[in-house]
């Protein structure tokens, strides 16, 4: 057994004997002797210091010292000698990415194993292979997406099993980390895995900064929804662009090959657009799902009295009034999406400068929610999914419940055993004064 | 009086005499002490023949001195073979010799039962006791024994008879000292002419003791003041306790190292005032250290007798403390 920090020990160790001391020499009441003379002997205090050849009160003394002991053993940290097999690993190999990646995803997986580790392959189910060998990762490869999640839950067993073999299990992940892999449950399920999860990404992550691109915006001078984006910053990784005035045949066809058109009219109502019966006002806008899949998606609300002339033609509704009607549509078109937005912006006044409403025009100029291919995902994306340690406190409670005690509950069992034995300490002392009395 | 033994008490007792062994060590005793007489200070007024010098001059065969004869003198007393020869008619004197009863007061009181496990102050005690009976039985003295005792008083009147030692020997056996209780009274109902032991260590009522021996000594009584100590009250423990009083438990005193000095001084002070006090009132007083073997304090107590009362300064000197 050894100590993370020995010099709690040794402090410890230090006032352990300070209390045996102070129990061999202490204020006492010296013991009784019949003396038929001690009317000669000078009056004193009762009470003196005085020396014992033995300790008394030793149930007291055995509880202060175990006390003592249990706290700096606790602050001190344990850790007890590992043994033959220190780490056990849980390796996911992704092989649902067919036949392009697989051999960078092999040549990786095969380097990661060693003999008594756990493989879990992962296509369209994540599945544990039984008995893994060297040989094992050599299999086809699917072009089926596959959910990191349920790799996850599936490593997560196997690495509970390994842990009974091993002292320590980690999860090396062996993918190219595609966003459609990921969902919001991934960051969850790594949590419940108190080890550590380590990736290994077999393509080169994303330039996100190369990738980004200015959204384009097409509108007159002055306009407000061109000046909220460049306020903004406003990129993106796909490609978008801002139309104020009116779709060309030529943006239709930049759409089809995936760009995604906002079609934001300052002015008059584009044809297909329905004007309203009468307009009113609504004082307040929310975007609700116009982000992909690979982007998280952020709800974005404007409170400001808009007057509402017409209504976006039908389509997937990525923008809602207060009162529940649609504000914004996408529509597919061919790889890409044309979204159209009918909220009129008032050319005069801050509106558009406004945080809120940045931020709203920013979520509104996405890329298409359906439409792109799957990218990787960045590597602060990565990191924040499947960090390499969590911390303990964000460990979900019993996870990775098994018949061995995780280290860092030692300590705290350490700390409730002494407070057990302060509690026991102050009944003892207490009966030893009332004895006394 | 008898004192209620417990069973502890007994096994105490019984292995601190260790039965035979107790025996043994009193018949060496009287060994030691045969042969020691213990005459009176002064003579007596007794009329019964003894060993004593008596104030009367009668018609003893020891011839003291001649007087002519008055009127009123008994004829049977001229010589009558000096008459036919001077033709002076003289009577023969002679100094008479009587008895002097001896009572011997033994305190018996818890201060005695000291230490706890030896009990060395009381067995010396009784062994002076013992001692001093056999050396008054040995001048056909009659003898009595009071034991003064935390719950009472035990008394066996003044006998000559030849069992009488015996009779003291085991009245002292049987007593267990303990509890608390004034000597002086015990000494209200003794003749005045009587000649009186005690053994105590004077931590009771030693100033009323002193004054009722004073007065006995005044009419014509014979006061002897045993002073017995223990080697561990002369010497206490020198580690740290808390000193008891056995006799009163409220009387407690921590007793440590810088307290020990003040102790040996107060206590040295205390014996020669009470040495000197006793003395004063012509009292004989003799230091008995319960180390002492108890054949040498008879001698001394009877050696006291033949120096008429005199300061016992051999015995103050003895004392190391």
């Amino acid at each position: 057994m050894s100590f993370v920090s020995p010099v709690f020990a040794w402090l410890g160790g230090a006032l352990a004997l300070a209390v045996v001391a102070l129990h061999l020499l202490a204020w006492r009441r010296p013991p009784t002797l019949p003396l038929p003379t001690a009317r000669f002997a000078p009056e004193a205090p009762v009470r003196t210091v005085s020396r014992a050849v033995r300790p008394t009160d030793l149930a007291l003394l055995a509880l202060r010292v175990l006390l003592i002991v249990l706290v700096s053993a606790a602050l001190a940290g344990p850790r007890f000698s590992s043994r033959a097999h220190a780490t056990g690993r849980v390796i996911v190999v992704d092989r649902s990415h067919g036949p392009q990646g697989w051999a960078s995803i092999n040549r990786a997986a095969r380097a990661a194993f060693r003999p008594g580790d756990a493989v879990v392959l992962l296509d369209s189910a994540a599945r544990e292979v039984r008995n893994p060998t060297l040989d094992s990762i050599v299999t086809t490869t699917t072009s089926e997406t596959g959910s990191m999640s349920a790799a996850l839950v599936v490593s997560i067993r196997a690495g509970v099993e390994l842990r009974r073999k091993r002292d320590s299990v980690e999860i090396v992940v062996v993918s190219p980390f595609e966003s459609d892999e990921m969902d919001a449950a991934s960051a969850a399920i790594r949590r419940v895995w108190p080890g550590t999860v380590r990736t290994i990404r077999v393509d080169a992550p994303p330039n996100e900064t190369a990738s980004a691109r200015r959204v384009s915006v097409r509108s007159g001078p002055g306009d407000a929804i061109a000046a909220a984006l460049a306020l903004a910053g406003a990129t993106s990784v796909g490609a978008v662009r801002v139309i104020r005035d009116a779709i060309t045949p030529a943006d239709t066809t930049w759409a089809r090959e995936g760009g995604a058109i906002v079609m934001w009219p300052a002015a008059a109502a584009p044809e297909g657009w329905q004007t309203r019966a009468g307009a009113d006002t609504a004082f307040a806008v929310t975007v609700t799902s116009a982000a992909s899949a690979s982007h998280t998606a952020r709800r974005a609300t404007v409170v400001a009295p808009f007057a509402r002339r017409v209504a976006p033609p039908s389509g997937r509704v990525v923008a809602r009034w207060a009162d529940g009607e649609p504000a914004a549509t996408e529509t597919a078109l061919g790889a890409g999406c044309i979204r159209s937005v009918a909220i009129t912006v008032p050319s005069t006044g801050d509106l558009a400068l406004t945080p809120a409403f940045r931020l709203f025009a920013e979520q509104l100029a996405r890329p298409c929610i359906g439409g792109g291919a799957s990218m990787p995902v960045s590597d602060s994306v990565l990191s924040a999914i499947l960090p390499v340690s969590v911390v303990p406190d964000s460990v979900v409670a019993g996870a990775g419940a098994d018949d061995t005690r995780s280290p860092s509950s030692i300590p705290a069992l350490m700390l409730g055993a002494a407070i057990a034995a302060a509690l026991a300490e102050l009944l003892v002392r207490r009966g030893a004064a009332n004895a006394t009395a | 009086m008898r004192e209620r033994r417990t069973a502890r008490d007994e096994d105490r007792q019984r292995g601190r005499d260790g039965g035979e062994s107790s025996r043994e060590t009193r018949g060496s005793l009287l060994d030691e002490i045969r042969g020691v007489k213990w005459p009176a200070l002064r003579s007596v007024a007794g009329a019964l023949p003894g060993a004593h010098h008596s104030r009367l001059r009668g018609a003893a065969p020891e011839l003291s001195e001649y007087r002519v004869y008055r009127q009123g003198d008994d004829p049977k007393r001229i010589d009558w073979k000096l008459l036919a020869r001077s033709d002076r008619a003289y009577i023969r004197l002679a100094d008479d010799r009587s008895i002097v009863s001896t009572m011997l007061v033994v305190d018996a009181t818890a201060s005695m039962a000291f230490p706890e496990r030896s009990l060395a102050k009381w067995r010396v005690a009784c062994d002076i006791v013992i001692g001093l009976a056999a050396v008054a039985h040995t001048s056909r003295d009659p003898v009595g024994l009071v034991i003064v005792g935390g719950s009472g008083m035990r008394q066996l009147p003044p006998r000559t008879r030849r069992g009488i030692v015996g009779e003291v020997a085991r009245a002292l056996d049987d007593i267990v000292p303990g509890g608390s209780r004034p000597i002086a009274p015990a000494m209200a109902g003794m003749q005045s002419r009587m000649r009186i032991a005690i053994v105590s260590d004077f931590l009771g009522d030693a100033a009323d003791l002193r004054r009722r021996a004073g007065e006995v000594a005044a009419a014509g009584g014979e006061v002897h003041a045993v002073h017995v100590v223990a080697e561990e009250e002369l010497d206490p423990p020198s580690r740290s306790i808390l000193a008891v009083d056995p006799e009163d438990a409220s009387l407690a005193r921590p007793f440590v190292a810088e307290s020990r000095a003040v102790y040996l001084e107060r206590f040295a002070a205390w014996r020669d005032e009470l040495a000197s006090s006793w003395r004063a009132e012509g009292l004989s007083y003799t230091f008995a250290p319960a180390s002492e073997p108890a054949s040498r304090v008879v001698r001394r107590v009877t050696g006291a007798a033949l120096g008429g009362g005199r300061p016992d300064t051999a015995s103050l000197r003895s004392d190391p403390r």
